[in-house]
């Protein structure tokens, strides 16, 4: 009746529950635990790599453009305030 | 792209139509195909091969690609003076603190805390520029260039140490020539070398090289070629060392400049491809670049007011787990 083989081996003082360790479902499930944690950890291996690459690749480069926006901006509203409206004529 | 012919409503035309004058297919057509690029009619006239310009030194085809990819990255504190005495002559202090990368056979990076202050004296005139420098570790750098006629210059480079035997001394003579340059070289540990390089299209300009190192025996032959235009750069440099080296930088704005570089070594099996990118922004100068050897390296040269910069360097290697990392200030010109 019982179907998995471990059962049937069945010595005198053992429980149910080292029968199911002993099990081939119980060591399927560890052969996908231990590829989970292998999987985990390389996961967190790329992320850190991924990670520290953008920081060291692409946050001065965001910054750097987000001054030269500023900067773009300024002039800009520079320009409109100094070179906008033309000097009042002489005749009033 | 064809179905838009068929469409009840014509598409706008793209705005370069305003200004191209009659066209010699009809205005439903002119939405869709592409205005014929004012441009074209320039390249048409002749090129004229016995003017062609003078090309690049033979040191420098890779210049674009090496001022790209290969900035000065350094660990540690680096603070620069230079301070003009006159129009043509100003001294320079330096101080270095920080680590330095030994080379060692393992796989274990060494690194020697080192701390250095450098005087310099230069010189510099349109036909004459002398430039020194001694460390406080005792060595001696001396640089000079000279224009001995309008078209020959001669170049030396030497390099003097407290430790016997590393001292090292280069002569350089070159001549340049309408569309071709030459140079002969001369070096301690009896080396001796010479290159040539000759523009063969408007565009293209290919060279040679050889040397022989005497107390080594060993001698080698070289080949590079360049093409150039306004927006990009190619080169190609294969050496009988083994080497076969690539590079392409292509200007994308006035402002940015993409490059990559591939070296293939055949004697180590040593195959490197990297791609940077080179930001030219108003007040800084931004360098990334990414290496197929897992190293990620980044150079900011950052305008804080006039005369004065401040440097940012980093670098990370993921394989071996270095990282290093730099921070610098130069003051004056």
């Amino acid at each position: 009746m019982p179907s998995s083989s471990a059962l049937g081996k069945r010595d005198g003082g053992d429980g149910i529950l080292a029968a199911l360790s002993r099990s081939q479902v119980a060591a399927h499930g560890r052969e996908a635990a231990t590829m989970a944690k292998k999987l985990l950890r390389s996961t967190g291996k790329a992320a850190w790599i991924a990670g520290t690459t953008f920081l060291v690749l692409v946050v001065p480069l965001i910054i750097e453009m987000d001054r030269e926006q500023q900067l773009n901006d300024l002039e800009l509203q520079q320009q409109t305030l100094l070179g906008g409206p033309p000097p009042p004529s002489p005749i009033k | 792209m064809g179905s838009a012919a068929s469409a009840a409503v014509p598409p706008p035309p793209p705005p370069e139509q305003a200004q191209a004058g009659s066209l010699p297919y009809g205005p439903g057509l002119a939405g869709i195909l592409p205005p014929k690029p004012e441009g074209e009619e320039k390249e048409e006239k002749k090129v004229d091969y016995l003017n062609l310009p003078c090309p690049v030194p033979f040191e420098e085809i890779q210049r674009e690609a090496l001022m790209s990819l290969k900035p000065e990255l350094f660990e540690g504190l680096r603070f620069d003076f230079t301070k003009p005495l006159n129009q043509k002559f100003s001294l320079s202090h330096s101080v270095f603190m920080g680590s330095l990368e030994v080379p060692s056979q393992s796989t274990e990076t060494i690194k020697v805390p080192t701390a250095h202050y450098e005087f310099g004296a230069n010189f510099l005139d349109p036909k004459l520029m002398l430039i020194g420098r001694v460390m406080t570790d005792g060595r001696l750098n001396a640089r000079v260039k000279c224009d001995l006629t309008e078209n020959l210059t001669l170049k030396v480079n030497a390099q003097l140490t407290q430790e016997p035997h590393y001292s090292q001394g280069m002569f350089n003579f070159d001549y340049t020539g309408s569309d071709y340059r030459t140079q002969f070289q001369i070096g301690n540990n009896a080396f001796y070398g010479a290159n040539y390089i000759q523009s063969v299209t408007p565009y293209l300009s290919m060279g040679a090289e050889i040397f022989w190192l005497g107390h080594q025996r060993k001698s080698g032959i070289g080949f590079a070629s360049r093409y150039n235009t306004d927006k990009m750069v190619g080169t190609l440099q294969v050496a009988s060392t083994g080497i076969v080296a690539l590079s392409y930088v292509q200007k994308v704005s006035e402002k940015v400049a993409l490059a990559s570089d591939f070296m293939y070594n055949h004697m180590s099996k040593d195959v490197t491809a990297s791609f940077g990118y080179d930001y030219l922004l108003r007040q800084c100068r931004l360098r990334g670049k990414i290496d197929s050897n897992g190293v990620v390296a980044a150079y900011l040269e950052e305008r804080l007011n006039m005369g004065v910069n401040f440097l940012l360097s980093a670098e990370i290697d993921h394989c071996k787990k270095n990282y290093k990392f730099g921070f610098g200030m130069t003051v004056g010109e």
